[in-house]
């Protein structure tokens, strides 16, 4: 295992900055307005899909099943919410299929984001249909609502498999709540969560032939077929066949581990044609090393520095899991990927200057970015938050950007200020107040464009201070990687 | 790894086992009765209403008269009825086709179509309220209804 320190020239091959692999993107402005494009494509889509399930609600008779009694007009309701909801579930495994495009213009944390709201809103949708169709047969036909349930169950076309697939469901949704998230490893939680392909799967057979909307069209059929097999298709060919794809293509492969410092390490992968995955500083993969077993548990590591002569870097900290493991990967070990993903990356700029803010290993993302953008000296600002100076992962590497590029480099050290309300300064800053560092920081900040990374409650804390400090929300690019 | 494996049989096995089982494999369809043999379902449900006439199909004994309507069909299948009239009165109305197949359409008709064979019986006609929860199954049944009237001149 090699052990050199991290300086750019030595430790990072390419030389000058001006030898590194580019991969040619589009300006800002462009960008940002094709960004617009894709979220109102999404947008449209969405909301499509919901018209046409309600449409088809309307078509099959339910706005008249509700004047009728009372039964029926249960039942009717019950139509309404098991489309509505069957229509959000397929959405939101679309938002999670990891569509290249999509990705890319909305960014992982917020696709994650709407895919766990979508998901309740579909989960609590399902429990109404089933409450809403099995007490309006119950009053149709008389009988008692234990008893219709039991009939629904067991005599219908396909209940017995939609009811299996709401088990499924009700256990994926019970496992993804906040508190029972806390209790999980995340790779158990993961492992929980694929039955909810599982849930989806199963309810489609009951839709077909006991949902009287589509019993009775097969227009509306050959729509609901086209729609699962359309998400289906998204899924297997954005989260297996892709990256499989891309897997055999570059056959990744450590070449050299570094340790940084102590508890810090930096893996050099190489591979071949790399610049063809389209990797952009500030990206990350999730990666698994075939160090033996445990290898199957992706984690989500940010590249560290740009792609470069078929070479990729991360910097990762010893946090627990999967990350202690990683010190004693032998390099020759192969490594498979799924990405690149991200949306923190240079091309996001939209005003001349730029300022980026990192908490301990979150410069990693950041300094890759820095050494991406082609700025003037002084228009790039790059303050390093750290508990104390051996938190300043890459700091050789940052006084080595900053000598070069002409970076405004800023370390600011020290524990957290105790207090009750957080602040994203050390404790002998937080006097100074979290907007107005800010403003000592970079004077004209509301005028730039600012990055951030690091942990969840720290960014919040800074996010709260950018807003205070006078910064649009339009010029704060944040990326979370806890989901 | 080796807890996923567990988990990934024992769901397979699962899955075979809801397979298996008979409403995970059939669609929704729908089986005509066969109009020689009609069906009691109208009958069983009105006991108390004093209808003691078996439903017999095919002619005449005495006054009594059958006629067979057309067979309608609804979007959850087929509706076809038979009256029996006896001097110029509807004395027994015969479901010969119904929608079936579906635990649904069953539960609608066995409570529906006793209740249609009354309003048919005392309205004496065609021209009564349809069954609410069943207005397919009961425009079907007027419908075929009124061509057997038709046919009777009634």
């Amino acid at each position: 295992m090699s052990s050199t320190t991290g300086a750019l020239p030595e430790a990072w091959p390419g030389g000058s900055p001006a030898g590194r692999t580019v991969t040619p993107s589009p300006s800002p402005v462009r960008r940002a307005g094709r960004d617009r494009l894709v979220a109102d494509l999404v947008s449209g889509v969405v909301a499509a899909s919901l018209t046409v399930v309600v449409v088809l609600w309307f078509a099959g008779g339910g706005l008249t099943d509700l004047t009728i009694a009372t039964g029926p007009a249960l039942t009717s309701l019950g139509r309404l919410t098991g489309l509505v909801s069957a229509d959000l579930l397929l959405l939101q495994v679309l938002a999670i299929a990891r569509v290249p495009v999509v990705e890319r213009a909305l960014g992982q944390d917020q696709l994650a984001r709407w895919h766990r709201v979508l998901g309740f809103t579909s989960f609590s949708l399902l429990l109404g249909h089933v409450v809403l169709v099995t007490v309006g047969y119950a009053a149709t036909t008389r009988t008692g609502v234990l008893a219709q349930l039991w009939d629904l169950v067991w005599t219908y076309p396909g209940m017995l498999l939609a009811t299996a697939g709401t088990a499924a469901l009700v256990m994926v949704v019970a496992t993804s709540v906040r508190a029972a998230r806390r209790r999980l490893r995340y790779e158990s939680w993961h492992l929980l969560h694929l039955y909810a392909y599982l849930g989806v799967g199963l309810a489609l057979p009951h839709q077909l032939w006991t949902g009287s909307d589509f019993v009775a069209s097969p227009a509306a059929r050959a729509y609901w077929w086209t729609l699962y097999l359309a998400t289906l298709g998204a899924v297997v060919a954005f989260r297996v066949a892709l990256p499989a794809y891309r897997n055999l293509r570059h056959r990744l492969v450590v070449r050299a581990v570094v340790d940084e410092a102590p508890g810090v390490v930096s893996l050099h992968v190489g591979g071949r044609d790399l610049a063809r995955m389209g990797a952009r500083p500030g990206q990350y993969f999730v990666w698994r090393f075939l160090d033996g077993p445990g290898w199957s548990r992706g984690n989500p590591y940010s590249l560290s520095a740009p792609v470069r002569r078929d070479l990729l870097r991360v910097t990762v900290k010893d946090l627990g899991d999967g990350s202690r493991r990683l010190a004693d990967v032998r390099p020759g070990t192969r490594v498979l990927v799924e990405g690149p993903y991200g949306a923190l990356t240079a091309d996001r700029r939209t005003r001349p200057r730029v300022t980026l803010i990192g908490a301990g290993i979150g410069i990693t993302p950041l300094r890759a970015i820095a050494e991406d953008l082609d700025l003037p000296p002084g228009d790039v600002t790059l303050v390093h938050r750290a508990g104390d100076d051996s938190d300043l992962v890459l700091r050789a590497e940052t006084e080595e950007l900053a000598r070069v590029r002409g970076i405004r480099l800023m370390h600011l050290v020290g524990p957290r200020a105790a207090g009750a309300t957080p602040s994203w300064l050390p404790a002998h800053l937080a006097h100074l107040g979290d907007a107005e560092a800010l403003r000592r920081i970079a004077p004209d900040i509301a005028r730039q464009d600012v990055f951030v990374c690091g942990p969840d409650c720290w960014m919040a804390a800074l996010e709260q201070a950018l807003a205070a400090a006078g910064v649009p929300r339009s010029q704060v690019h944040i990326e979370h990687f806890s989901w | 790894m080796r807890r996923i494996v567990t988990a990934l049989a024992g769901t397979v096995t699962a899955l075979v086992m809801l397979f298996g089982y008979h409403t995970s494999t059939a669609g929704s369809g729908t089986t005509a009765a066969v109009p020689s043999a009609p069906l009691t379902t109208g009958n069983s449900g009105s006991g108390s209403s004093g209808s003691s006439s078996s439903s017999t199909s095919g002619a005449s004994g005495g006054g009594t008269q059958t006629y067979t309507g057309d067979t309608v069909q609804t979007q959850w299948g087929p509706v076809q009825v038979q009256i029996a009239v006896t001097g110029g009165e509807i004395t027994d109305v015969t479901t010969l086709q119904h929608p079936s197949g579906n635990p649904r359409d069953e539960e609608i008709n066995a409570y529906a179509l006793p209740v249609l064979r009354e309003s048919a019986l005392s309205a004496q006609s065609a021209d009564f309220d349809l069954v609410s929860g069943a207005t397919v199954t009961s425009q079907g049944y007027v419908g075929s209804l009124q061509s057997a009237l038709d046919q009777a001149n009634l």
